[in-house]
Protein backbone atom coordinates (compact mmCIF):
# COMPACT_ATOMS: atom_id res chain seq x y z
CA UNK A 1 0.00 0.00 0.00
CA UNK A 2 2.58 2.50 1.13
CA UNK A 3 4.66 1.60 -1.90
CA UNK A 4 1.77 2.04 -4.31
CA UNK A 5 0.93 5.38 -2.84
CA UNK A 6 4.48 6.70 -3.04
CA UNK A 7 4.97 5.38 -6.57
CA UNK A 8 2.25 7.79 -7.57
CA UNK A 9 4.36 10.74 -6.42
CA UNK A 10 5.30 11.85 -9.93
CA UNK A 11 1.85 11.48 -11.57
CA UNK A 12 0.44 13.30 -8.55
CA UNK A 13 2.98 16.11 -8.98
CA UNK A 14 2.34 16.35 -12.73
CA UNK A 15 -1.42 16.52 -12.25
CA UNK A 16 -0.85 19.92 -10.65
CA UNK A 17 1.74 21.12 -13.16
CA UNK A 18 1.06 23.27 -16.19
CA UNK A 19 0.57 21.14 -19.30
CA UNK A 20 2.44 22.74 -22.21
CA UNK A 21 2.00 20.13 -24.86
CA UNK A 22 0.11 16.90 -25.28
CA UNK A 23 1.93 14.95 -27.97
CA UNK A 24 1.44 11.51 -29.44
CA UNK A 25 4.07 9.91 -27.20
CA UNK A 26 4.74 12.42 -24.49
CA UNK A 27 3.26 15.15 -22.39
CA UNK A 28 5.39 18.20 -21.69
CA UNK A 29 4.80 20.12 -18.47
CA UNK A 30 6.19 23.22 -16.84
CA UNK A 31 6.72 23.19 -13.07
CA UNK A 32 9.03 24.26 -10.27
CA UNK A 33 11.37 21.51 -9.19
CA UNK A 34 14.03 21.79 -6.50
CA UNK A 35 13.26 25.49 -6.61
CA UNK A 36 14.00 25.88 -10.31
CA UNK A 37 11.88 26.43 -13.43
CA UNK A 38 11.68 22.99 -14.96
CA UNK A 39 10.25 21.22 -17.99
CA UNK A 40 9.03 17.68 -17.39
CA UNK A 41 8.64 15.31 -20.30
CA UNK A 42 6.55 12.28 -19.44
CA UNK A 43 6.33 9.49 -21.99
CA UNK A 44 3.12 7.55 -21.62
CA UNK A 45 2.04 4.16 -22.82
CA UNK A 46 0.49 3.59 -26.16
CA UNK A 47 -2.59 1.43 -25.80
CA UNK A 48 -2.25 -0.26 -29.18
CA UNK A 49 1.25 -1.57 -28.51
CA UNK A 50 1.98 -4.76 -26.65
CA UNK A 51 2.65 -3.75 -23.03
CA UNK A 52 6.11 -5.32 -22.88
CA UNK A 53 7.22 -3.90 -26.19
CA UNK A 54 5.73 -0.55 -25.24
CA UNK A 55 7.61 -0.50 -21.95
CA UNK A 56 10.85 -1.35 -23.76
CA UNK A 57 10.43 1.31 -26.43
CA UNK A 58 9.42 3.99 -23.99
CA UNK A 59 12.34 3.14 -21.75
CA UNK A 60 14.71 3.26 -24.69
CA UNK A 61 13.50 6.70 -25.77
CA UNK A 62 14.07 8.05 -22.30
CA UNK A 63 17.55 6.54 -22.11
CA UNK A 64 18.47 7.81 -25.57
CA UNK A 65 17.35 11.29 -24.70
CA UNK A 66 19.44 11.36 -21.53
CA UNK A 67 22.55 9.94 -23.20
CA UNK A 68 22.46 12.28 -26.17
CA UNK A 69 21.92 15.32 -23.98
CA UNK A 70 25.04 14.42 -22.03
CA UNK A 71 27.05 13.70 -25.16
CA UNK A 72 26.08 17.05 -26.66
CA UNK A 73 26.88 18.92 -23.48
CA UNK A 74 30.32 17.37 -23.34
CA UNK A 75 30.95 18.72 -26.82
CA UNK A 76 29.89 22.21 -25.78
CA UNK A 77 26.54 22.16 -27.60
CA UNK A 78 23.80 24.02 -25.74
CA UNK A 79 21.16 21.58 -24.51
CA UNK A 80 18.97 21.81 -21.39
CA UNK A 81 20.52 20.38 -18.20
CA UNK A 82 18.98 17.08 -17.05
CA UNK A 83 18.01 17.41 -13.38
CA UNK A 84 16.36 14.09 -12.72
CA UNK A 85 15.10 11.01 -14.52
CA UNK A 86 12.49 8.56 -13.26
CA UNK A 87 12.51 5.32 -15.20
CA UNK A 88 9.29 4.10 -13.57
CA UNK A 89 7.08 6.88 -14.91
CA UNK A 90 9.44 7.55 -17.86
CA UNK A 91 9.79 11.19 -16.91
CA UNK A 92 12.72 13.47 -17.59
CA UNK A 93 13.11 16.68 -15.61
CA UNK A 94 14.99 19.30 -17.62
CA UNK A 95 16.16 22.82 -17.13
CA UNK A 96 13.57 25.20 -18.58
CA UNK A 97 15.19 27.53 -21.10
CA UNK A 98 13.46 30.57 -19.67
CA UNK A 99 12.51 33.30 -22.10
CA UNK A 100 13.09 31.16 -25.15
CA UNK A 101 10.95 30.55 -28.19
CA UNK A 102 11.19 27.80 -30.77
CA UNK A 103 13.07 28.58 -33.96
CA UNK A 104 9.79 27.79 -35.69
CA UNK A 105 7.91 30.56 -33.88
CA UNK A 106 10.81 32.90 -34.42
CA UNK A 107 10.72 32.37 -38.19
CA UNK A 108 6.94 32.47 -38.40
CA UNK A 109 6.73 35.72 -36.47
CA UNK A 110 9.37 37.54 -38.50
CA UNK A 111 7.97 39.75 -41.27
CA UNK A 112 7.97 37.96 -44.66
CA UNK A 113 10.23 40.61 -46.14
CA UNK A 114 12.88 39.80 -43.55
CA UNK A 115 12.28 36.11 -43.82
CA UNK A 116 15.35 35.48 -45.85
CA UNK A 117 18.02 38.10 -45.23
CA UNK A 118 17.14 38.91 -41.64
CA UNK A 119 17.19 35.25 -40.72
CA UNK A 120 20.48 34.40 -42.35
CA UNK A 121 22.57 34.64 -39.19
CA UNK A 122 20.14 32.25 -37.49
CA UNK A 123 20.29 29.76 -40.38
CA UNK A 124 24.06 29.87 -40.23
CA UNK A 125 24.04 29.30 -36.50
CA UNK A 126 21.78 26.26 -36.91
CA UNK A 127 24.12 24.87 -39.56
CA UNK A 128 27.12 25.26 -37.26
CA UNK A 129 25.45 23.63 -34.28
CA UNK A 130 24.25 20.66 -36.35
CA UNK A 131 27.75 20.28 -37.77
CA UNK A 132 29.16 20.09 -34.26
CA UNK A 133 26.49 17.58 -33.23
CA UNK A 134 27.18 15.35 -36.23
CA UNK A 135 30.92 15.57 -35.67
CA UNK A 136 30.17 14.00 -32.28
CA UNK A 137 28.26 11.25 -34.12
CA UNK A 138 24.95 12.22 -32.53
CA UNK A 139 22.06 11.73 -34.95
CA UNK A 140 19.09 13.72 -33.68
CA UNK A 141 16.40 11.70 -35.46
CA UNK A 142 13.70 14.37 -35.33
CA UNK A 143 15.19 17.63 -36.58
CA UNK A 144 12.52 20.29 -36.96
CA UNK A 145 12.44 23.98 -36.18
CA UNK A 146 10.22 23.14 -33.18
CA UNK A 147 13.04 21.14 -31.66
CA UNK A 148 15.37 24.13 -31.52
CA UNK A 149 15.03 26.90 -28.99
CA UNK A 150 16.33 30.40 -29.24
CA UNK A 151 17.03 32.34 -26.08
CA UNK A 152 17.44 35.97 -26.85
CA UNK A 153 20.26 37.51 -24.89
CA UNK A 154 20.13 41.05 -23.58
CA UNK A 155 19.84 43.72 -26.29
CA UNK A 156 22.56 43.45 -28.95
CA UNK A 157 23.89 40.21 -27.63
CA UNK A 158 23.75 37.16 -29.83
CA UNK A 159 21.01 34.76 -28.87
CA UNK A 160 21.81 31.23 -27.84
CA UNK A 161 20.56 28.24 -29.81
CA UNK A 162 19.52 25.09 -27.90
CA UNK A 163 18.73 21.68 -29.32
CA UNK A 164 15.95 19.69 -27.60
CA UNK A 165 13.85 16.54 -27.97
CA UNK A 166 16.46 13.78 -28.32
CA UNK A 167 14.03 10.88 -27.87
CA UNK A 168 14.72 9.50 -31.36
CA UNK A 169 18.43 10.15 -31.31
CA UNK A 170 21.21 7.62 -31.61
CA UNK A 171 24.94 7.40 -32.11
CA UNK A 172 26.31 6.77 -35.60
CA UNK A 173 29.33 7.80 -37.61
CA UNK A 174 27.74 6.91 -40.95
CA UNK A 175 27.45 9.77 -43.46
CA UNK A 176 24.19 8.20 -44.62
CA UNK A 177 22.59 8.62 -41.17
CA UNK A 178 23.75 12.23 -40.98
CA UNK A 179 22.50 12.88 -44.50
CA UNK A 180 19.07 11.50 -43.61
CA UNK A 181 19.05 13.65 -40.47
CA UNK A 182 19.55 16.74 -42.66
CA UNK A 183 16.98 15.49 -45.16
CA UNK A 184 14.37 15.20 -42.41
CA UNK A 185 15.14 18.78 -41.42
CA UNK A 186 14.98 19.99 -45.00
CA UNK A 187 11.53 18.47 -45.53
CA UNK A 188 10.23 19.84 -42.24
CA UNK A 189 11.83 23.24 -42.74
CA UNK A 190 10.51 23.84 -46.25
CA UNK A 191 7.02 22.62 -45.46
CA UNK A 192 6.74 24.63 -42.22
CA UNK A 193 8.31 27.74 -43.75
CA UNK A 194 7.37 28.10 -47.42
CA UNK A 195 9.65 30.06 -49.75
CA UNK A 196 12.74 29.63 -47.63
CA UNK A 197 14.81 27.55 -50.06
CA UNK A 198 17.54 30.18 -50.14
CA UNK A 199 17.59 30.35 -46.36
CA UNK A 200 17.93 26.58 -46.08
CA UNK A 201 20.80 26.68 -48.57
CA UNK A 202 22.57 29.10 -46.23
CA UNK A 203 22.07 26.63 -43.41
CA UNK A 204 23.60 23.80 -45.44
CA UNK A 205 26.47 25.98 -46.55
CA UNK A 206 27.42 26.85 -43.02
CA UNK A 207 27.02 23.18 -42.01
CA UNK A 208 29.39 22.21 -44.82
CA UNK A 209 31.91 24.83 -43.79
CA UNK A 210 31.79 23.91 -40.10
CA UNK A 211 31.80 20.12 -40.21
CA UNK A 212 35.03 18.25 -40.69
CA UNK A 213 33.28 15.40 -42.48
CA UNK A 214 30.65 17.32 -44.40
CA UNK A 215 31.42 16.39 -48.01
CA UNK A 216 30.38 12.73 -47.59
CA UNK A 217 27.29 13.83 -45.68
CA UNK A 218 26.16 16.35 -48.28
CA UNK A 219 26.71 13.75 -50.97
CA UNK A 220 24.47 11.33 -49.08
CA UNK A 221 21.89 14.09 -48.62
CA UNK A 222 21.77 14.53 -52.38
CA UNK A 223 21.36 10.80 -52.87
CA UNK A 224 18.56 10.63 -50.33
CA UNK A 225 16.80 13.55 -52.02
CA UNK A 226 16.93 11.72 -55.34
CA UNK A 227 15.62 8.55 -53.80
CA UNK A 228 12.82 10.52 -52.16
CA UNK A 229 11.87 12.08 -55.47
CA UNK A 230 11.94 8.75 -57.32
CA UNK A 231 9.80 7.15 -54.67
CA UNK A 232 7.22 9.93 -54.89
CA UNK A 233 7.17 9.61 -58.71
CA UNK A 234 6.49 5.90 -58.46
CA UNK A 235 4.06 6.07 -55.54
CA UNK B 1 22.26 29.81 8.08
CA UNK B 2 20.88 26.41 7.22
CA UNK B 3 18.91 25.77 4.07
CA UNK B 4 15.64 23.83 4.12
CA UNK B 5 13.80 22.82 0.99
CA UNK B 6 10.62 20.81 0.84
CA UNK B 7 10.80 18.32 -2.04
CA UNK B 8 8.13 19.19 -4.60
CA UNK B 9 7.69 15.54 -5.61
CA UNK B 10 7.37 14.33 -2.04
CA UNK B 11 5.27 16.78 -0.06
CA UNK B 12 6.18 16.64 3.62
CA UNK B 13 9.77 15.55 2.92
CA UNK B 14 12.16 18.34 3.76
CA UNK B 15 15.86 18.47 3.05
CA UNK B 16 17.97 20.54 5.41
CA UNK B 17 21.61 21.39 4.75
CA UNK B 18 24.05 22.79 7.29
CA UNK B 19 27.66 23.75 6.72
CA UNK B 20 30.37 23.74 9.37
CA UNK B 21 33.94 25.01 9.15
CA UNK B 22 36.87 24.61 11.54
CA UNK B 23 35.49 21.25 12.58
CA UNK B 24 37.57 19.49 15.22
CA UNK B 25 35.63 16.27 15.76
CA UNK B 26 35.02 14.86 12.28
CA UNK B 27 36.02 11.34 13.41
CA UNK B 28 33.59 11.44 16.31
CA UNK B 29 30.79 12.73 14.06
CA UNK B 30 31.41 9.95 11.62
CA UNK B 31 31.23 7.42 14.43
CA UNK B 32 27.90 8.92 15.54
CA UNK B 33 26.55 8.57 12.02
CA UNK B 34 27.65 4.94 11.87
CA UNK B 35 25.93 4.24 15.20
CA UNK B 36 22.81 6.05 14.10
CA UNK B 37 23.12 8.79 16.70
CA UNK B 38 23.26 11.25 13.86
CA UNK B 39 20.48 10.65 11.44
CA UNK B 40 21.97 12.42 8.46
CA UNK B 41 24.56 12.36 5.70
CA UNK B 42 27.99 13.82 6.42
CA UNK B 43 29.49 15.15 3.21
CA UNK B 44 32.90 16.44 2.26
CA UNK B 45 32.06 19.96 1.05
CA UNK B 46 35.16 20.34 -1.13
CA UNK B 47 33.45 18.05 -3.65
CA UNK B 48 30.34 20.21 -3.77
CA UNK B 49 29.79 23.06 -6.17
CA UNK B 50 26.45 24.30 -4.91
CA UNK B 51 23.67 23.29 -2.46
CA UNK B 52 21.52 22.47 -5.51
CA UNK B 53 23.79 19.48 -6.17
CA UNK B 54 22.79 18.07 -2.78
CA UNK B 55 19.10 18.65 -3.47
CA UNK B 56 19.40 16.68 -6.70
CA UNK B 57 21.04 13.78 -4.82
CA UNK B 58 18.49 13.89 -1.99
CA UNK B 59 15.47 13.97 -4.30
CA UNK B 60 16.79 10.99 -6.20
CA UNK B 61 17.45 9.12 -2.95
CA UNK B 62 13.89 9.61 -1.70
CA UNK B 63 12.54 8.53 -5.09
CA UNK B 64 14.68 5.37 -5.08
CA UNK B 65 13.57 4.60 -1.56
CA UNK B 66 9.93 4.92 -2.57
CA UNK B 67 10.40 2.72 -5.61
CA UNK B 68 12.38 0.15 -3.66
CA UNK B 69 15.38 0.78 -5.91
CA UNK B 70 18.02 2.01 -3.51
CA UNK B 71 21.56 0.84 -4.29
CA UNK B 72 22.77 1.28 -0.71
CA UNK B 73 21.42 0.46 2.74
CA UNK B 74 20.07 3.78 3.93
CA UNK B 75 18.64 7.01 2.66
CA UNK B 76 21.73 8.85 3.83
CA UNK B 77 24.24 6.58 2.18
CA UNK B 78 22.08 6.77 -0.93
CA UNK B 79 22.52 10.57 -1.00
CA UNK B 80 26.29 10.16 -0.91
CA UNK B 81 26.13 7.47 -3.60
CA UNK B 82 23.98 9.72 -5.81
CA UNK B 83 26.54 12.51 -5.70
CA UNK B 84 29.12 10.32 -7.36
CA UNK B 85 29.37 10.07 -11.15
CA UNK B 86 30.11 6.32 -10.99
CA UNK B 87 28.28 3.28 -9.63
CA UNK B 88 31.11 2.27 -7.31
CA UNK B 89 29.80 2.59 -3.77
CA UNK B 90 33.08 2.55 -1.84
CA UNK B 91 34.54 5.07 -4.27
CA UNK B 92 31.53 7.33 -3.65
CA UNK B 93 32.08 7.19 0.10
CA UNK B 94 35.77 7.89 -0.23
CA UNK B 95 35.22 10.96 -2.39
CA UNK B 96 32.00 12.43 -1.09
CA UNK B 97 31.71 11.16 2.47
CA UNK B 98 33.27 12.96 5.39
CA UNK B 99 36.70 11.60 6.45
CA UNK B 100 38.20 11.52 9.93
CA UNK B 101 40.62 14.40 9.45
CA UNK B 102 38.26 16.79 7.62
CA UNK B 103 37.97 20.32 8.97
CA UNK B 104 34.72 21.14 7.21
CA UNK B 105 31.53 19.15 6.82
CA UNK B 106 28.14 19.58 5.20
CA UNK B 107 25.33 17.78 6.97
CA UNK B 108 22.14 16.75 5.16
CA UNK B 109 19.00 15.77 7.02
CA UNK B 110 15.72 14.53 5.61
CA UNK B 111 12.75 15.07 7.89
CA UNK B 112 9.03 15.66 8.05
CA UNK B 113 8.60 17.82 11.07
CA UNK B 114 9.87 21.25 11.84
CA UNK B 115 13.65 21.31 11.78
CA UNK B 116 14.44 23.45 14.84
CA UNK B 117 14.94 20.55 17.29
CA UNK B 118 16.97 18.53 14.79
CA UNK B 119 19.18 21.51 14.10
CA UNK B 120 19.76 22.16 17.77
CA UNK B 121 20.68 18.49 18.39
CA UNK B 122 23.11 18.47 15.55
CA UNK B 123 24.78 21.79 16.26
CA UNK B 124 25.34 20.56 19.81
CA UNK B 125 27.37 17.60 18.52
CA UNK B 126 29.61 19.49 16.14
CA UNK B 127 32.58 21.32 17.52
CA UNK B 128 33.01 23.77 14.71
CA UNK B 129 31.66 27.02 13.36
CA UNK B 130 28.41 27.01 11.43
CA UNK B 131 28.43 29.19 8.31
CA UNK B 132 25.78 29.88 5.66
CA UNK B 133 25.30 26.85 3.37
CA UNK B 134 25.88 29.04 0.31
CA UNK B 135 29.51 29.35 1.41
CA UNK B 136 30.03 25.81 0.19
CA UNK B 137 30.98 27.35 -3.14
CA UNK B 138 34.04 28.93 -1.56
CA UNK B 139 35.25 25.52 -0.34
CA UNK B 140 34.93 23.75 -3.71
CA UNK B 141 38.07 22.06 -4.98
CA UNK B 142 37.44 22.88 -8.64
CA UNK B 143 40.33 20.86 -10.02
CA UNK B 144 39.23 17.73 -8.17
CA UNK B 145 35.60 18.15 -9.13
CA UNK B 146 36.43 18.60 -12.81
CA UNK B 147 38.68 15.58 -12.79
CA UNK B 148 36.27 13.28 -10.99
CA UNK B 149 33.25 14.21 -13.11
CA UNK B 150 35.42 14.34 -16.26
CA UNK B 151 34.24 17.81 -17.24
CA UNK B 152 35.56 18.84 -20.65
CA UNK B 153 36.91 22.27 -21.57
CA UNK B 154 34.36 22.57 -24.35
CA UNK B 155 31.62 22.02 -21.84
CA UNK B 156 32.87 24.69 -19.51
CA UNK B 157 32.67 27.25 -22.28
CA UNK B 158 28.96 26.69 -22.82
CA UNK B 159 27.69 25.90 -19.34
CA UNK B 160 28.52 26.14 -15.65
CA UNK B 161 30.40 23.55 -13.62
CA UNK B 162 27.20 22.95 -11.65
CA UNK B 163 25.32 22.14 -14.88
CA UNK B 164 28.00 19.63 -15.85
CA UNK B 165 27.98 17.95 -12.44
CA UNK B 166 24.19 17.73 -12.15
CA UNK B 167 23.86 16.25 -15.64
CA UNK B 168 26.30 13.48 -14.80
CA UNK B 169 24.57 12.70 -11.53
CA UNK B 170 21.20 12.50 -13.26
CA UNK B 171 22.48 10.39 -16.15
CA UNK B 172 24.73 7.96 -14.33
CA UNK B 173 22.27 5.05 -14.38
CA UNK B 174 22.43 4.88 -18.15
CA UNK B 175 26.09 5.63 -18.76
N1 LIG C 1 13.91 22.78 -21.89
C1 LIG C 1 12.89 23.48 -22.41
N2 LIG C 1 12.77 24.80 -22.16
C2 LIG C 1 11.74 25.51 -22.66
N3 LIG C 1 10.80 24.98 -23.45
C3 LIG C 1 10.86 23.68 -23.75
C4 LIG C 1 11.91 22.85 -23.25
N4 LIG C 1 11.72 21.59 -23.68
C5 LIG C 1 10.60 21.62 -24.42
N5 LIG C 1 10.08 22.86 -24.48
C6 LIG C 1 8.84 23.26 -25.20
O1 LIG C 1 7.96 22.16 -25.30
C7 LIG C 1 7.79 21.75 -26.66
C8 LIG C 1 7.75 20.24 -26.79
O2 LIG C 1 8.94 19.66 -26.26
P1 LIG C 1 9.63 18.40 -26.96
O3 LIG C 1 9.96 18.75 -28.37
O4 LIG C 1 10.74 17.96 -26.11
O5 LIG C 1 8.48 17.30 -26.88
P2 LIG C 1 7.63 16.59 -28.02
O6 LIG C 1 7.84 17.20 -29.34
O7 LIG C 1 6.24 16.43 -27.52
O8 LIG C 1 8.28 15.19 -27.94
P3 LIG C 1 8.18 13.99 -28.95
O9 LIG C 1 8.59 14.55 -30.28
O10 LIG C 1 9.15 13.00 -28.38
O11 LIG C 1 6.76 13.54 -28.93
C9 LIG C 1 8.96 22.40 -27.41
O12 LIG C 1 8.68 22.62 -28.78
C10 LIG C 1 9.18 23.67 -26.63
O13 LIG C 1 8.27 24.67 -27.04
MG1 LIG D 1 9.39 18.19 -30.31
Amino acid sequence: MAQEKSMAAIPEFLSKAELLKQGAEARVYRARFLGRPTIVKERFRKQYRHPLLDEKLTHRRTVQEVRSVLRCRRAGISVPVVYFVDYTSHSIFLEEIVGSSTVRDHIVSSPPSARCEGLEPLAERVGQVLARMHDEDVIHGDLTTSNMLLRCGPEDEVSELFLIDFGLSYISALPEDKGVDLYVLEKAFLSTHPHTEALFQRLLKSYAAASKKSSAVIKKLEEVRLRGRKRSMVG
Amino acid sequence: MHLTHELELFPGHKVTQMLFKEVKNAAELRQCAVEGKINGALINPTMLVNPFQVLVAANKAVNSQNNGKMKTRSLYSEIIFNLSPTNNISEAFKRFGCSDGDDSVLVVLIHNEDESQLLADLTARVSGRQVPVEEVSSLTDHAKVKKLYKVTQEEEKSGTLLDAVVCRMAAKDVM
